[in-house]
């Protein structure tokens, strides 16, 4: 279990020193259950950090979005800035160093791990309460979580409220960190890695693409899957151009001839375009957070598609994203004895 | 050779557009040779000269069957005749994906296919454009990922 007074000395510390600028963390949040990240720079609001099930949210996006507003602030404060990750965190971390995204010292990982227990998954739990709105989660042991209703405590078995991708977790202790908190437990192995990927893989084509088909007509572009991951990081995306300026002399010919690879309207083909783009662009490099299906407010499985791929790079080409910083990425690197067989 | 005209057209009329990405070193200079060789072959691929199959983006699969195409075709240097000596380890590799992830979104297998081709090859791109439109043409149009517009 994380000692959570230590994890709140320990970023009560880099505060007091002054040598971090922020620590990214979570607190207890105002509305509804699950935890809300949080940037803490006094260090007497360190006393707000928490560490519980219910902290779903991967805060590498946080490095991310601190990488873009510091593009245009005037303070030249070059001290690295603190994060608390968990395994898969800390995996999303070591991504975006390996892309040089930003560079090692400019950010402080303090390691948390989740060990055997993972994460809740909110609409599992409402389920296995019948609705009772639950006030707060916390580890009970390394295999159950405590749950306070109105009614009052009870302890619930973790894999029955763990969200889907700890149940498949490979590696829940973190990968990088400058400070652990937690044992150092990382084989969970409740389900098979790829286990819901590999079952629909099973399904007839046809049967997928009407699965599909069904789950990309949903769609309402909202973008969030985009927003909340930290691999989506690229300036323009492929879906808003913001680099054609439509002014008063641009021609139709101009308009006409630009590039527009996918069109702005929710239809089927568009929809499907952008989420394979997306799941293309993520392989060798999605982490497996899951925050892009627990945004998505139409409940579109983009894990499963995102997954996919990942199932290709670790099977294939024996490729695990966030394992090692120093290592080349998936598509920038090849082997001799990758797959032949399939080009004729 | 009368042959290879005839069965471009068949009782339902229906004339795959196949969009075929060639490599300008090798498989542009195959396809060349197939032409000046004046070998029969369908006319119904369509070249797109890229520099390097390695340059070859996810994108313009996905793009090309955006916009209608019922078939699309990657070919380069045979691996170890790069030009740029590792453009097609690195194109293996991503068109492996794309080639995985759209058998899982649900697009029927044989419409996206990879070959490799050399500038001496002449005969074998026919044969490749051969097969691969006679195995589009049992599958009909493409309309899963084609735009309504």
């Amino acid at each position: 279990m994380i000692d959570v007074a230590a994890l709140k000395a320990h970023a009560k510390s880099l505060l007091e020193k002054g040598s971090v600028r922020a620590v990214i963390g979570y607190r207890k949040s105002t509305a509804g259950l699950l935890a809300e990240p949080a940037t803490i720079a006094d260090a007497d609001a360190t006393d707000d950090l928490i560490f519980d099930p219910t902290c779903v949210q991967n805060l590498a996006l946080y490095l991310v979005n601190d990488k873009k507003e510091r593009v245009h602030s005037r303070s030249d404060d070059k001290r690295p800035i603190a994060v608390v990750a968990k395994g898969c965190d800390s995996r999303a971390i070591t991504v975006l160093l390996q892309e040089k995204h930003f560079p090692r010292e400019s950010v402080h990982v303090i390691g948390v791990s989740c060990e055997g227990t993972g994460v809740v998954d909110a609409r599992k739990l409402a389920k296995k309460l019948d609705g009772k709105k639950a006030l707060s989660v916390n580890f009970d042991g390394s295999e159950a979580f405590s749950i306070t209703t109105e009614d009052g405590a009870q302890s619930i078995p973790a894999a029955e409220v763990m969200a889907e991708r700890c149940l498949e977790c490979r590696s829940a202790h973190p990968t990088l960190s400058d400070m652990t908190f937690g044992e150092a437990k990382s084989e969970r192995a409740l389900h098979a890695p790829f286990q819901a990927v590999k079952h629909k893989m099973k399904d007839e084509q046809d049967n997928r693409w009407a699965f599909w088909a069904r789950q990309f007509d949903r769609c309402l572009r909202c973008y969030a899957c985009r927003s909340v991951c930290p691999m989506c990081y690229c300036e323009e995306c492929v879906v808003d151009s913001i680099n054609f300026a439509v002014l008063p002399d641009t021609t139709a010919d101009e308009k006409a001839d630009r590039i527009k690879w996918i069109e702005r309207s929710p239809a089927r083909s568009e929809t499907a375009m952008y989420h394979m783009v997306r799941a293309i662009h993520l392989a060798g490099r999605c982490v497996d957070c899951a925050e892009c299906e627990r945004v998505c407010p139409v409940n579109i499985p983009l894990r499963l598609l995102n997954t996919r791929l990942e199932m290709e790079a670790f099977e294939t080409f024996e490729y695990n994203p966030g394992s090692d910083m120093n290592a080349p990425t998936l598509t920038s690197s090849f082997r001799d004895t990758d797959p032949n067989s399939f080009i004729r | 050779m009368a042959n290879a005209v005839e069965t471009a057209k068949d009782e339902t009329g229906f004339e795959p557009k196949i969009v075929a990405f060639l490599c300008k070193w090798c498989s542009s200079a195959g396809s060349d040779l197939a032409g000046v060789s004046r070998l029969q072959y369908p006319s119904n691929a369509v070249p797109i000269t890229i520099m390097c199959s390695g340059s070859m983006s996810p994108m313009f699969v996905l793009s090309a069957f955006n916009k209608g195409a019922d078939g699309v075709l990657v070919s380069g240097c045979h691996p170890g005749d790069c030009h740029y000596l590792k453009g097609n380890f690195f194109a293996r590799r991503k068109i492996y994906l794309v080639q995985k992830l759209l058998q899982f979104v649900g697009l029927e297998n044989d419409r996206f296919r990879m070959s490799w081709v050399s500038a001496a090859e002449g005969v074998k791109f026919a044969g490749v454009v051969d097969e691969f439109v006679k195995d589009i043409k049992k599958l009909g149009p493409q309309t899963r990922l084609k735009a309504k517009r």
